[in-house]
Protein backbone atom coordinates (compact mmCIF):
# COMPACT_ATOMS: atom_id res chain seq x y z
CA UNK A 1 0.00 0.00 0.00
CA UNK A 2 1.06 3.41 -0.92
CA UNK A 3 2.76 5.46 2.13
CA UNK A 4 -0.04 8.37 2.26
CA UNK A 5 -2.91 5.20 3.12
CA UNK A 6 -0.53 3.55 5.44
CA UNK A 7 0.18 6.30 7.70
CA UNK A 8 -3.73 7.20 7.36
CA UNK A 9 -4.80 3.47 8.63
CA UNK A 10 -3.32 4.26 12.06
CA UNK A 11 -5.94 7.75 12.67
CA UNK A 12 -8.66 5.57 12.36
CA UNK A 13 -9.38 6.63 16.18
CA UNK A 14 -10.33 9.81 14.33
CA UNK A 15 -13.92 7.58 12.96
CA UNK A 16 -15.81 7.63 16.18
CA UNK A 17 -15.56 11.16 16.53
CA UNK A 18 -16.83 12.65 13.21
CA UNK A 19 -20.02 14.48 13.49
CA UNK A 20 -22.69 12.79 11.84
CA UNK A 21 -25.12 15.42 10.70
CA UNK A 22 -26.60 14.08 7.58
CA UNK A 23 -29.85 12.42 9.25
CA UNK A 24 -31.32 15.03 11.37
CA UNK A 25 -31.75 18.26 10.51
CA UNK A 26 -28.32 20.68 10.50
CA UNK A 27 -28.91 22.33 13.78
CA UNK A 28 -29.04 19.25 15.70
CA UNK A 29 -25.39 17.50 15.45
CA UNK A 30 -25.01 14.27 17.27
CA UNK A 31 -21.35 12.37 17.76
CA UNK A 32 -21.37 8.72 16.11
CA UNK A 33 -20.86 6.09 18.15
CA UNK A 34 -20.10 2.41 17.69
CA UNK A 35 -23.84 1.49 18.52
CA UNK A 36 -24.64 3.97 15.65
CA UNK A 37 -22.97 2.95 12.78
CA UNK A 38 -24.03 -0.62 13.93
CA UNK A 39 -27.42 -0.36 13.31
CA UNK A 40 -29.03 0.04 9.94
CA UNK A 41 -29.92 3.18 9.07
CA UNK A 42 -32.83 3.86 6.70
CA UNK A 43 -31.87 6.05 3.29
CA UNK A 44 -33.65 9.31 3.94
CA UNK A 45 -31.83 11.55 0.94
CA UNK A 46 -30.17 9.30 -1.61
CA UNK A 47 -29.06 12.08 -4.04
CA UNK A 48 -27.10 13.73 -1.51
CA UNK A 49 -23.39 12.99 -1.18
CA UNK A 50 -22.83 10.45 1.48
CA UNK A 51 -20.24 11.89 4.05
CA UNK A 52 -17.41 9.51 4.31
CA UNK A 53 -15.48 9.71 7.24
CA UNK A 54 -12.17 7.39 5.89
CA UNK A 55 -11.91 10.10 2.90
CA UNK A 56 -11.72 13.04 5.84
CA UNK A 57 -9.52 10.78 7.72
CA UNK A 58 -6.90 10.70 5.05
CA UNK A 59 -7.70 14.25 4.56
CA UNK A 60 -6.89 15.23 8.03
CA UNK A 61 -3.82 13.39 8.43
CA UNK A 62 -2.59 14.61 5.12
CA UNK A 63 -3.11 18.05 6.39
CA UNK A 64 -0.90 17.38 9.74
CA UNK A 65 2.11 15.73 7.51
CA UNK A 66 1.67 18.97 5.16
CA UNK A 67 2.22 21.42 7.98
CA UNK A 68 5.20 18.92 9.59
CA UNK A 69 7.49 18.75 6.08
CA UNK A 70 6.94 22.44 5.84
CA UNK A 71 6.17 24.50 8.74
CA UNK A 72 8.40 27.43 7.49
CA UNK A 73 5.80 27.94 5.17
CA UNK A 74 1.88 26.76 6.07
CA UNK A 75 0.09 29.17 8.55
CA UNK A 76 -3.23 27.56 8.82
CA UNK A 77 -4.82 23.96 7.20
CA UNK A 78 -8.40 24.08 7.48
CA UNK A 79 -11.17 21.39 6.20
CA UNK A 80 -14.50 23.05 4.43
CA UNK A 81 -17.36 21.60 3.48
CA UNK A 82 -16.98 18.43 5.29
CA UNK A 83 -14.14 16.93 2.81
CA UNK A 84 -12.28 19.80 1.04
CA UNK A 85 -8.24 20.12 2.72
CA UNK A 86 -7.55 23.96 2.61
CA UNK A 87 -3.64 24.75 2.72
CA UNK A 88 -3.30 28.62 4.06
CA UNK A 89 0.54 29.76 3.23
CA UNK A 90 1.61 33.66 2.42
CA UNK A 91 2.59 34.54 -0.52
CA UNK A 92 6.36 33.64 -0.71
CA UNK A 93 5.48 30.06 -0.28
CA UNK A 94 3.48 29.22 -3.31
CA UNK A 95 6.62 27.93 -5.48
CA UNK A 96 7.73 25.41 -2.51
CA UNK A 97 4.28 24.37 -1.32
CA UNK A 98 3.17 23.68 -5.02
CA UNK A 99 6.15 22.28 -5.65
CA UNK A 100 6.28 19.68 -2.81
CA UNK A 101 2.20 19.14 -3.47
CA UNK A 102 3.78 18.31 -7.19
CA UNK A 103 6.37 16.00 -6.37
CA UNK A 104 6.36 14.63 -3.46
CA UNK A 105 5.82 10.75 -3.47
CA UNK A 106 3.03 10.67 -0.78
CA UNK A 107 1.13 13.90 -2.32
CA UNK A 108 1.76 13.70 -6.05
CA UNK A 109 -0.80 16.63 -7.11
CA UNK A 110 0.20 16.68 -10.12
CA UNK A 111 -2.81 18.17 -12.14
CA UNK A 112 -3.56 22.06 -11.54
CA UNK A 113 -7.18 22.16 -12.19
CA UNK A 114 -7.71 25.65 -11.62
CA UNK A 115 -6.42 29.17 -10.29
CA UNK A 116 -9.36 31.47 -9.06
CA UNK A 117 -9.46 34.28 -7.14
CA UNK A 118 -11.04 36.28 -4.54
CA UNK A 119 -11.31 39.79 -3.67
CA UNK A 120 -12.66 40.84 0.19
CA UNK A 121 -11.57 44.89 0.01
CA UNK A 122 -11.79 45.56 3.77
CA UNK A 123 -8.68 43.07 4.53
CA UNK A 124 -5.17 44.66 4.69
CA UNK A 125 -4.34 42.08 1.82
CA UNK A 126 -7.52 42.09 -0.34
CA UNK A 127 -6.79 39.35 -2.94
CA UNK A 128 -6.90 35.77 -2.03
CA UNK A 129 -5.21 33.39 -4.91
CA UNK A 130 -6.67 29.69 -4.56
CA UNK A 131 -5.20 27.13 -6.51
CA UNK A 132 -7.23 23.88 -7.07
CA UNK A 133 -5.28 20.86 -7.32
CA UNK A 134 -5.92 16.87 -8.10
CA UNK A 135 -3.79 13.74 -7.68
CA UNK A 136 -4.90 11.42 -9.89
CA UNK A 137 -2.63 8.69 -7.81
CA UNK A 138 -4.41 8.97 -4.55
CA UNK A 139 -7.92 10.42 -6.08
CA UNK A 140 -7.71 13.67 -3.72
CA UNK A 141 -8.36 17.25 -4.09
CA UNK A 142 -6.11 20.00 -2.02
CA UNK A 143 -6.78 23.65 -2.32
CA UNK A 144 -4.04 25.89 -1.60
CA UNK A 145 -4.61 29.94 -0.45
CA UNK A 146 -2.54 32.93 -0.51
CA UNK A 147 -3.00 36.21 -0.29
CA UNK A 148 -1.73 39.22 -1.92
CA UNK A 149 -2.67 43.44 -2.20
CA UNK A 150 -3.18 45.63 -5.17
CA UNK A 151 0.95 46.00 -5.54
CA UNK A 152 2.86 43.06 -4.56
CA UNK A 153 3.35 40.57 -6.72
CA UNK A 154 3.13 36.83 -6.33
CA UNK A 155 5.96 34.50 -7.85
CA UNK A 156 4.09 32.65 -10.83
CA UNK A 157 3.43 29.00 -10.43
CA UNK A 158 4.27 28.45 -14.41
CA UNK A 159 7.31 27.13 -13.71
CA UNK A 160 5.83 24.09 -11.58
CA UNK A 161 2.28 23.75 -13.40
CA UNK A 162 2.14 24.75 -16.73
CA UNK A 163 -1.15 24.74 -17.17
CA UNK A 164 -0.99 28.35 -14.70
CA UNK A 165 0.35 29.92 -17.98
CA UNK A 166 -3.28 31.38 -18.93
CA UNK A 167 -4.49 30.86 -15.20
CA UNK A 168 -2.29 33.85 -13.80
CA UNK A 169 -3.27 36.34 -17.05
CA UNK A 170 -6.94 35.29 -16.22
CA UNK A 171 -6.23 36.60 -12.67
CA UNK A 172 -3.96 39.29 -14.08
CA UNK A 173 -6.69 40.46 -16.34
CA UNK A 174 -9.60 39.98 -13.68
CA UNK A 175 -8.24 41.20 -10.46
CA UNK A 176 -5.13 43.25 -11.56
CA UNK A 177 -2.98 41.11 -9.61
CA UNK A 178 0.96 40.99 -10.58
CA UNK A 179 2.64 37.66 -11.20
CA UNK A 180 6.36 37.70 -10.86
CA UNK A 181 8.32 35.72 -13.52
CA UNK A 182 5.47 34.93 -15.46
CA UNK A 183 6.63 34.34 -19.20
CA UNK A 184 3.89 36.08 -20.91
CA UNK A 185 1.47 37.84 -18.54
CA UNK A 186 -1.13 39.75 -21.11
CA UNK A 187 -4.93 40.71 -20.93
CA UNK A 188 -6.23 37.14 -21.92
CA UNK A 189 -10.53 38.01 -21.25
CA UNK A 190 -11.57 41.47 -21.93
CA UNK A 191 -11.28 43.26 -25.15
CA UNK A 192 -8.39 45.26 -26.78
CA UNK A 193 -7.66 48.41 -24.89
CA UNK A 194 -10.14 47.25 -22.27
CA UNK A 195 -8.82 49.21 -19.01
CA UNK A 196 -9.25 48.26 -15.99
CA UNK A 197 -9.65 44.95 -13.88
CA UNK A 198 -13.57 43.96 -13.87
CA UNK A 199 -13.25 40.91 -10.93
CA UNK A 200 -12.07 44.11 -8.70
CA UNK A 201 -15.41 44.71 -5.87
CA UNK A 202 -14.78 48.51 -6.55
CA UNK A 203 -15.21 48.27 -10.79
CA UNK A 204 -18.83 49.19 -11.44
CA UNK A 205 -20.96 46.39 -12.76
CA UNK A 206 -22.50 48.64 -15.60
CA UNK A 207 -18.19 49.06 -16.52
CA UNK A 208 -16.65 52.68 -17.91
CA UNK A 209 -17.42 52.35 -21.57
CA UNK A 210 -20.33 51.08 -24.03
CA UNK A 211 -20.04 49.98 -27.59
CA UNK A 212 -22.62 50.21 -30.40
CA UNK A 213 -22.94 50.87 -33.87
CA UNK A 214 -23.09 54.18 -35.53
CA UNK A 215 -24.48 54.17 -38.59
CA UNK A 216 -23.46 57.78 -39.58
CA UNK A 217 -19.74 56.23 -39.33
CA UNK A 218 -20.74 52.98 -40.71
CA UNK A 219 -18.54 51.42 -37.67
CA UNK A 220 -18.38 50.37 -34.34
CA UNK A 221 -17.68 52.55 -31.44
CA UNK A 222 -16.91 53.00 -28.22
CA UNK A 223 -18.20 55.75 -26.31
CA UNK A 224 -17.96 56.36 -22.26
CA UNK A 225 -20.82 55.40 -20.72
CA UNK A 226 -24.03 57.42 -20.15
CA UNK A 227 -26.68 56.66 -17.98
CA UNK A 228 -30.13 58.07 -17.89
CA UNK A 229 -29.55 57.87 -14.23
CA UNK A 230 -26.91 59.69 -12.21
CA UNK A 231 -24.57 57.37 -10.67
CA UNK A 232 -25.56 56.27 -7.55
CA UNK A 233 -24.15 54.54 -3.88
CA UNK A 234 -26.86 51.53 -3.40
CA UNK A 235 -26.67 50.38 0.37
CA UNK A 236 -26.21 46.91 -0.39
CA UNK A 237 -26.11 45.88 2.98
CA UNK A 238 -29.16 44.52 4.64
CA UNK A 239 -30.30 45.33 8.39
CA UNK A 240 -30.42 42.02 9.19
CA UNK A 241 -27.41 39.06 9.78
CA UNK A 242 -25.96 37.86 6.41
CA UNK A 243 -24.50 34.44 7.59
CA UNK A 244 -26.36 33.16 10.73
CA UNK A 245 -25.52 30.12 9.96
CA UNK A 246 -22.02 30.77 10.70
CA UNK A 247 -22.31 32.52 13.94
CA UNK A 248 -22.60 28.96 15.66
CA UNK A 249 -20.74 26.69 13.78
CA UNK A 250 -17.91 27.90 11.85
CA UNK A 251 -17.21 27.20 8.17
CA UNK A 252 -14.57 25.58 8.24
CA UNK A 253 -12.73 23.48 10.99
CA UNK A 254 -8.96 23.97 11.95
CA UNK A 255 -6.88 20.72 11.53
CA UNK A 256 -3.56 22.60 12.13
CA UNK A 257 -2.64 26.01 12.87
CA UNK A 258 0.91 26.53 13.98
CA UNK A 259 0.40 30.37 14.10
CA UNK A 260 -1.98 30.44 17.00
CA UNK A 261 0.13 27.79 18.84
CA UNK A 262 3.15 29.75 18.84
CA UNK A 263 0.88 32.60 20.34
CA UNK A 264 -0.14 30.85 22.96
CA UNK A 265 3.33 29.71 24.30
CA UNK B 1 14.54 -12.81 -14.77
CA UNK B 2 10.52 -12.75 -15.36
CA UNK B 3 8.94 -12.04 -18.33
CA UNK B 4 9.85 -9.61 -20.85
CA UNK B 5 8.18 -6.13 -20.54
CA UNK B 6 6.63 -5.68 -23.86
CA UNK B 7 4.13 -2.51 -23.27
CA UNK B 8 3.22 -0.18 -20.59
CA UNK B 9 -0.23 0.09 -22.24
CA UNK B 10 0.56 4.39 -21.33
CA UNK B 11 0.55 6.74 -24.05
CA UNK B 12 3.75 7.95 -24.83
CA UNK B 13 5.47 5.93 -21.86
CA UNK B 14 7.94 3.85 -23.61
CA UNK B 15 9.54 0.66 -21.40
CA UNK B 16 12.22 1.38 -19.36
CA UNK B 17 15.03 -1.32 -20.49
CA UNK B 18 16.66 -1.58 -17.03
CA UNK B 19 14.15 -0.02 -14.70
CA UNK B 20 15.79 -1.84 -11.61
CA UNK B 21 19.09 -0.28 -12.07
CA UNK B 22 17.65 2.84 -12.70
CA UNK B 23 15.29 3.17 -9.52
CA UNK B 24 18.49 2.38 -7.39
CA UNK B 25 20.61 4.63 -9.06
CA UNK B 26 17.61 7.48 -8.47
CA UNK B 27 16.73 6.24 -4.75
CA UNK B 28 20.39 6.56 -3.98
CA UNK B 29 21.04 9.59 -5.42
CA UNK B 30 17.83 10.87 -3.27
CA UNK B 31 19.25 9.64 -0.34
CA UNK B 32 22.73 11.47 -0.68
CA UNK B 33 20.58 14.42 -1.26
CA UNK B 34 18.92 14.01 1.69
CA UNK B 35 21.67 13.62 3.70
CA UNK B 36 22.72 17.54 3.37
CA UNK B 37 19.38 18.06 5.57
CA UNK B 38 19.13 18.49 9.27
CA UNK B 39 18.37 15.34 11.26
CA UNK B 40 14.61 16.31 12.20
CA UNK B 41 13.79 18.02 9.23
CA UNK B 42 9.96 16.21 9.20
CA UNK B 43 10.86 15.94 5.12
CA UNK B 44 13.96 14.35 5.15
CA UNK B 45 12.54 11.53 7.85
CA UNK B 46 9.35 10.45 5.88
CA UNK B 47 11.08 11.09 2.41
CA UNK B 48 13.86 8.62 4.23
CA UNK B 49 11.08 6.56 5.01
CA UNK B 50 9.41 6.29 1.27
CA UNK B 51 12.90 5.58 -0.37
CA UNK B 52 14.17 3.19 2.05
CA UNK B 53 11.00 1.12 1.75
CA UNK B 54 11.16 1.30 -2.04
CA UNK B 55 15.14 0.49 -2.21
CA UNK B 56 14.69 -2.62 -0.12
CA UNK B 57 11.78 -4.04 -2.32
CA UNK B 58 14.51 -3.13 -5.15
CA UNK B 59 16.88 -5.09 -2.92
CA UNK B 60 14.72 -8.49 -2.43
CA UNK B 61 14.19 -9.00 -6.36
CA UNK B 62 15.34 -8.13 -9.74
CA UNK B 63 11.66 -8.98 -11.48
CA UNK B 64 10.08 -5.79 -12.60
CA UNK B 65 6.24 -7.01 -12.31
CA UNK B 66 7.37 -7.88 -8.80
CA UNK B 67 8.87 -4.62 -7.78
CA UNK B 68 5.67 -3.22 -9.27
CA UNK B 69 3.52 -5.19 -7.27
CA UNK B 70 5.05 -4.63 -3.72
CA UNK B 71 5.67 -0.93 -4.01
CA UNK B 72 2.11 -0.61 -5.38
CA UNK B 73 2.19 2.71 -6.70
CA UNK B 74 2.30 1.90 -10.39
CA UNK B 75 4.04 0.82 -13.25
CA UNK B 76 8.46 0.86 -13.12
CA UNK B 77 7.99 3.66 -15.18
CA UNK B 78 6.03 5.90 -13.36
CA UNK B 79 8.03 4.95 -10.34
CA UNK B 80 11.03 6.24 -12.08
CA UNK B 81 9.38 9.58 -12.88
CA UNK B 82 8.39 9.74 -9.57
CA UNK B 83 11.48 9.41 -8.17
CA UNK B 84 13.11 11.84 -10.78
CA UNK B 85 10.38 14.06 -9.27
CA UNK B 86 11.24 13.43 -6.04
CA UNK B 87 15.00 13.78 -6.66
CA UNK B 88 14.04 17.01 -8.14
CA UNK B 89 12.14 18.37 -5.09
CA UNK B 90 14.82 17.88 -2.45
CA UNK B 91 17.33 19.41 -4.38
CA UNK B 92 15.45 22.77 -4.70
CA UNK B 93 14.21 21.54 -0.85
CA UNK B 94 17.56 22.32 0.14
CA UNK B 95 17.65 26.03 -0.97
CA UNK B 96 14.04 26.26 0.55
CA UNK B 97 14.54 25.21 4.39
CA UNK B 98 11.53 24.18 4.71
CA UNK B 99 12.03 22.92 8.08
CA UNK B 100 12.67 26.57 9.44
CA UNK B 101 10.11 27.78 11.41
CA UNK B 102 6.59 29.97 10.19
CA UNK B 103 8.03 32.99 7.95
CA UNK B 104 4.98 34.94 8.54
CA UNK B 105 2.43 35.30 10.22
CA UNK B 106 -0.87 35.91 8.38
CA UNK B 107 -2.33 39.82 8.84
CA UNK B 108 -4.96 39.59 11.54
CA UNK B 109 -8.18 38.63 9.83
CA UNK B 110 -6.93 37.48 6.57
CA UNK B 111 -8.44 33.91 6.96
CA UNK B 112 -11.58 34.71 8.62
CA UNK B 113 -14.80 33.92 6.96
CA UNK B 114 -17.29 35.49 6.63
CA UNK B 115 -15.29 38.31 6.54
CA UNK B 116 -16.53 41.24 9.09
CA UNK B 117 -18.04 44.22 8.33
CA UNK B 118 -16.24 47.43 7.18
Amino acid sequence: MSFLFKRTVGSGYTLGRSILSNVKSPAVQRVATLADQAAPQTETRPTVAKFDPLQKAHLVDFGKYLAECMPKYVQKVQLTAGNELEVLIPPEGVIPVLQFLKDHHSAQFTNLVDIAGMDVPNRPNRFEIIYNLLSLRYNARIRVKTYTDELSPVDSANDVFKAANWYEREIWDMYGVFFANHPDLRRILTDYGFEGHPFRKDFPLSGYVEVRYDDEQKRVVVEPLELAQEFRRFELSAPWEQFPNFRSNPASEEVVNPGDEKSKQ
Amino acid sequence: MGMLKRTTGLVGMAVAPNAHHTLGALYGKILRVLQKMPENAAYRKYTEQIVRERAAVLKQTRDVYEIETKINCGQAEELIIQAENELNLARKMLNWKPWEPLMAKPPKGQWDWPPTKA
